[in-house]
Formats: C-alpha cells, sequence, structure tokens
C-alpha cells in the first residue's frame, strides 16, 4: 500500500460511519428529519445550511470566540508577570505557591455559580470563568520557564556587557519563551473547554428569544429548549470540536514561528 | 609593567545550598597576567580553577583577597574582560549573526556597524556562509568558533577561557588550538598580544598555549607551583618537541597523586 493510499483509510472509514448512521436513522422507520431526539447526518446538514444562511452559527462562534480571547489576554496578562516573579524570587513562590496550587484544583466551571451569583448573565460571568481557566496554566509554566533560565547565559550577556534591561529582553524573556507558549497552548485549551459550559450555565434570558450577544453555549440552550433541534445541537457540538482542534493547530504553529530555536 | 589580571591572596569558600557544608575552593592564591601574556591554569578536577576565572570575570566575589583589572578591584563583569564558556553559552535563541553581533549591539552600536563588525570577525574564524544558522545547526567545533568570534568582537582587552577546547574531539582541538593561537598573534609581534587568562584539564595543551602555566592543587585550591614555559613562538613548530614533553612530564609529576584522589572522591 503506498502512502497516498494509505492516508485515505480514516476518510474512507470516517465517510462509511456517516452513511451508515443516515442508513440506521431511515431504517429504524422514523422520519428522521421530524424526529425531536434522533439526529442523522442529514438533518445535520441542513442545520447547518440554515445556521450557516441566516448567521446565527457565526454571530455566536464569534461571540464564544471573543470571550475566549478576552479572558485568554486577561489571564496571559495576570498570570505570565505573576508566574515570572514566582519562578525568580523564592519568598513569593512560598507566598503564592500554595494559593495557586489550591485554586487550581478548583474546576473552573465549579466557579460557575459563584460568578453567576456576582456577575450576572450577560456574559462577565463567562468571561470570568474562561479568565480563570486561562490564567492558572500561564502561571504554573512560566515558573517552570523562569526556572529554565542558564545562569551562564545571563553570566555571558552581562560579561559582554548588557545592562539589567537588555538581559531582560535579550536572555530572561527568550529562555522563558518556549514554556509560556506551553502554558498558552494549555489555557487556550482550557478557556475554549470551559466557555462552552460557562455559557450554558448561563442560559438565556426568555424575553430575548435568545437573540443578542450570544456565544455557542447560549444558542445550544435555545436550540434545545426553544427550537427543539435536535440536528443543530449536534452540528454545534461538531462546530465546537472542529474549532478546538484549529486553535491546538494555530496554537502550535505559533510555537513554531516564534521559538524557531528550538529544535523540532 | 602593571599586570592585566592580578589576584591577591584570593580565598573562597562556598556553602553548599543542599547540605549546608562549606566547601573550600580556592586558599591564598596570587598570581597575574601581564599585558601580552598568555597564562594558563591546571589541576586536578575539583581544584577551584573554574571558581578562579569566575572571579576574575566578576561573576563571583572572593571570600577575601582581591582580584584586579589594570590595578582597580573587580566587583562584577565588564565587557573589557571577555569570557569564553566551557559550554560556549551561545543564545540558543539567536543566529550566528545575532550572537556575534551581541557585544557591539550591547554596547548601542547601530545595525550596520554591528553587522560589520560581526561579519569581520565570522570570516575570522572561518563561519561565513553560516550566519543565518542557529546554534542547534551547527557542529560542536563550529559552536566554539562562533562563540571565540563573539567574544573577539567585543575587543575585549584580556580573554578569561573556561576550557573551551574541552568539548571538542582530539583532532579538532589540536586544530583549534594552533587557530587560537594564531588569532592570538602566536606569528606576531608580542606587542600586538591580548592578555589571555586560560583554564584547561589539558596539561599538554596548557604548555603548547601558554607563557605561564599555573598548576593548582585540590581541596582547597592552592598554587603548587608557577611553571614558566620558555618554548619558542609560533608553538605549532614546537608541538611533540623534547622540551615541552619534559615540561608536561614535570607538571604531571606535581599533580599526578591528587588526581588520582580526585578520581576516587568524585566517584563518592
Amino acid at each position: 500500500m503506498t502512502d497516498a493510499q494509505r492516508r485515505w483509510i480514516p476518510l474512507l472509514f470516517f465517510g462509511s460511519v456517516v452513511l451508515a448512521w443516515e442508513a440506521a436513522v431511515r431504517a429504524s422507520g422514523q422520519s428522521a428529519l421530524a424526529s425531536a431526539v434522533v439526529p442523522s447526518p442529514a438533518g445535520v446538514a441542513i442545520a447547518a445550511a440554515r445556521t450557516i444562511s441566516d448567521g446565527t452559527l457565526a454571530a455566536a462562534t464569534a461571540g464564544s470566540l471573543f470571550r475566549v480571547l478576552l479572558g485568554f489576554t486577561i489571564g496571559a496578562v495576570l498570570g505570565i508577570p505573576l508566574g515570572l516573579l514566582m519562578g525568580f524570587v523564592q519568598p513569593l513562590n512560598r507566598a503564592f505557591g500554595p494559593i495557586v496550587d489550591s485554586l487550581r484544583s478548583i474546576a473552573p466551571i465549579a466557579w460557575i455559580p459563584m460568578a453567576l451569583l456576582w456577575l450576572g448573565i450577560r456574559g462577565n460571568a463567562a468571561v470570568f470563568i474562561v479568565t480563570y481557566a486561562a490564567f492558572f496554566p500561564f502561571v504554573v509554566n512560566a515558573v517552570q520557564g523562569a526556572r529554565l533560565i542558564d545562569r551562564n547565559l545571563v553570566n555571558a550577556a552581562r560579561a559582554l556587557g548588557a545592562r539589567p534591561a537588555l538581559i531582560v529582553r535579550s536572555v530572561i524573556l527568550p529562555s522563558a519563551l518556549p514554556a509560556i507558549l506551553t502554558g498558552a497552548r494549555i489555557s487556550m485549551a482550557f478557556a475554549w473547554g470551559s466557555i462552552i459550559a460557562a455559557e450554558l450555565a448561563m442560559g438565556i434570558k426568555v424575553t430575548s428569544g435568545g437573540s443578542g450577544a450570544v456565544g455557542l453555549g447560549q444558542l445550544m440552550v435555545s436550540t434545545l429548549y426553544i427550537r427543539r433541534d435536535v440536528n443543530a445541537l449536534v452540528l454545534y457540538m461538531v462546530v465546537i470540536g472542529v474549532i478546538a482542534l484549529i486553535i491546538d493547530f494555530g496554537m502550535r504553529r505559533l510555537q513554531r514561528t516564534l521559538t524557531p530555536w528550538r529544535q523540532p | 609593567m602593571n599586570p592585566k589580571i592580578e589576584a591577591r591572596s584570593l580565598s573562597k569558600t562556598y556553602v553548599s545550598a543542599r547540605t549546608g557544608d562549606k566547601v573550600e575552593a580556592l586558599r591564598d592564591v596570587s598570581f597575574s597576567v601581564l599585558p601580552h601574556e598568555f597564562v594558563s591554569i591546571v589541576g586536578p578536577s575539583g581544584c577551584g580553577k573554574s571558581t578562579l576565572l569566575a572571579l576574575a570575570a566578576g561573576f563571583a566575589l572572593p571570600t577575601s583577597g582581591e582580584v584586579l583589572a589594570d590595578g582597580v578591584t573587580i566587583t562584577g563583569p565588564d565587557p573589557r574582560r571577555g569570557v569564553m564558556f566551557q559550554d560556549y553559552a551561545l543564545f540558543p535563541w539567536r543566529t550566528v549573526l545575532g550572537n556575534v553581533e551581541f557585544g557591539p549591539f550591547a554596547r548601542g552600536a547601530g545595525v550596520e556597524e554591528r553587522q560589520a563588525i560581526a561579519r569581520r570577525y565570522i570570516a575570522m574564524v572561518g563561519l561565513d556562509g553560516f550566519e543565518q544558522r542557529y546554534p542547534h545547526e551547527l557542529s560542536g567545533g563550529m559552536r566554539q568558533r562562533c562563540a571565540l568570534a563573539r567574544l573577539l568582537a567585543n575587543e575585549p582587552e584580556v580573554l578569561l577561557m573556561d576550557e573551551p577546547l574541552a568539548a571538542v574531539d582530539l583532532q579538532t582541538r589540536n586544530i583549534l588550538q594552533d587557530e587560537l593561537l594564531r588569532l592570538w598573534g602566536d606569528d606576531g609581534e608580542p606587542a600586538q598580544r591580548r592578555a589571555v587568562l586560560f583554564v584547561t584539564h589539558g596539561i599538554d595543551e596548557a604548555v603548547h598555549l601558554s607563557d605561564r602555566v599555573i598548576v593548582l592543587g585540590r581541596r582547597p585550591g592552592m598554587i603548587k607551583e608557577i611553571v614558566a614555559i620558555d618554548l619558542p613562538r609560533p608553538r605549532r613548530a614546537v608541538r611533540n618537541s623534547a622540551a615541552a614533553g619534559a615540561h608536561v612530564e614535570h607538571i604531571w609529576s606535581l599533580i599526578r597523586d591528587e588526581a588520582a584522589r580526585a578520581i576516587v572522591e568524585e566517584t563518592v
């Protein structure tokens, strides 16, 4: 078997599973498109065509991604400096270490009730959850990054005449960058994982009929309770998975671009 | 002639961070490196020779005594004293060009000036064509050359070298020794040469390169003898000569017993 043929195996298998699924739904005798509980590939495709053409899918995806990016950014801005400081200054590590470890072992979604209580369902609660999820991987990996700095390289820079500001910029940050980017990749995965949970829990205001600034999670709630469209639910799950894959791919690319000195 | 580097009753005691034990690395070490002079430090492992170099570089401060550069007590690193590290300490995120231009860059040279300087020294060590490579894409010998170019591009007055040839194979090592001598001015006028303090565990290497060899004993590191090497320069003509062999034999006799003990003690 050639490489080209081998590459077709997963696609063929995937296609067969989808066809078998469709066949099973039709053979069961239910009218697949009208069923409220049994999704089918054809139904998912129709839901995709509808939500793409009327813009609901794009709007909800953009809403979720915006909150993820916002929370990710806040998590980075707070987490990276804290982690680096903890890595460099032992007393700070002693002080913050136990708190960080205790807090990060609480799953972000366990904060949802508190977030709703404090911030309401307008979306700030979801941003809070995402920030919380993104924050800890940044801290933990930045601590590692700071610890991995080679004293010899700092000495080399000093002996070449580098002042402290240049040492931070040219030695300390690049030394810590690979670990920070690893942290960013994990943060992004956590953030995307928790945004959906947070939005599902926030639900929708019934008065707004599910419209307005919503994310994929909220769209799923309205689809479940208002539209009762099982095929659309499956579609959103597929979209969530595909976006997670794209995010991971993008973060790996970013790592390769920003740290080209690392051996593959 | 005032020495470029002078150590006055230098002692250094470390406190181990793990066990809290005190380790006496150097005791009452005094010597000097004159301008244009190539001085090596040899000794068995654990004799504190790398500690001595770190003190001369200003990376660490002595427990007592002092090191002076041009008569001024050393309190920290200075670009006039260039350092070459055993593992080269190249910046992995900078290319060959980026590493070599770092010194001029740190001192505020503009892009064109520092690149011109860097290219000149890259060519001098024979790395032209490899400017855009990262250190991990270079062989051991090429990294060593890159580190040498980075060191020389800063035009230091004194070269402090910590076993710079330890990590390359024997043939490469012989070639690099003679190249180092050529760049230093082994063939030329003594007045053109820079002061060098060179740490090595290779006695033959120390004899081949140096004007004087400082022989250190171990635990604590104390000077056993300072041996003047009166061989003519250029040295590549007298490699493996009987006179060089006699110096090697003499230095070896000074440290043989301690070197043998070091093998046993390093393993326990």
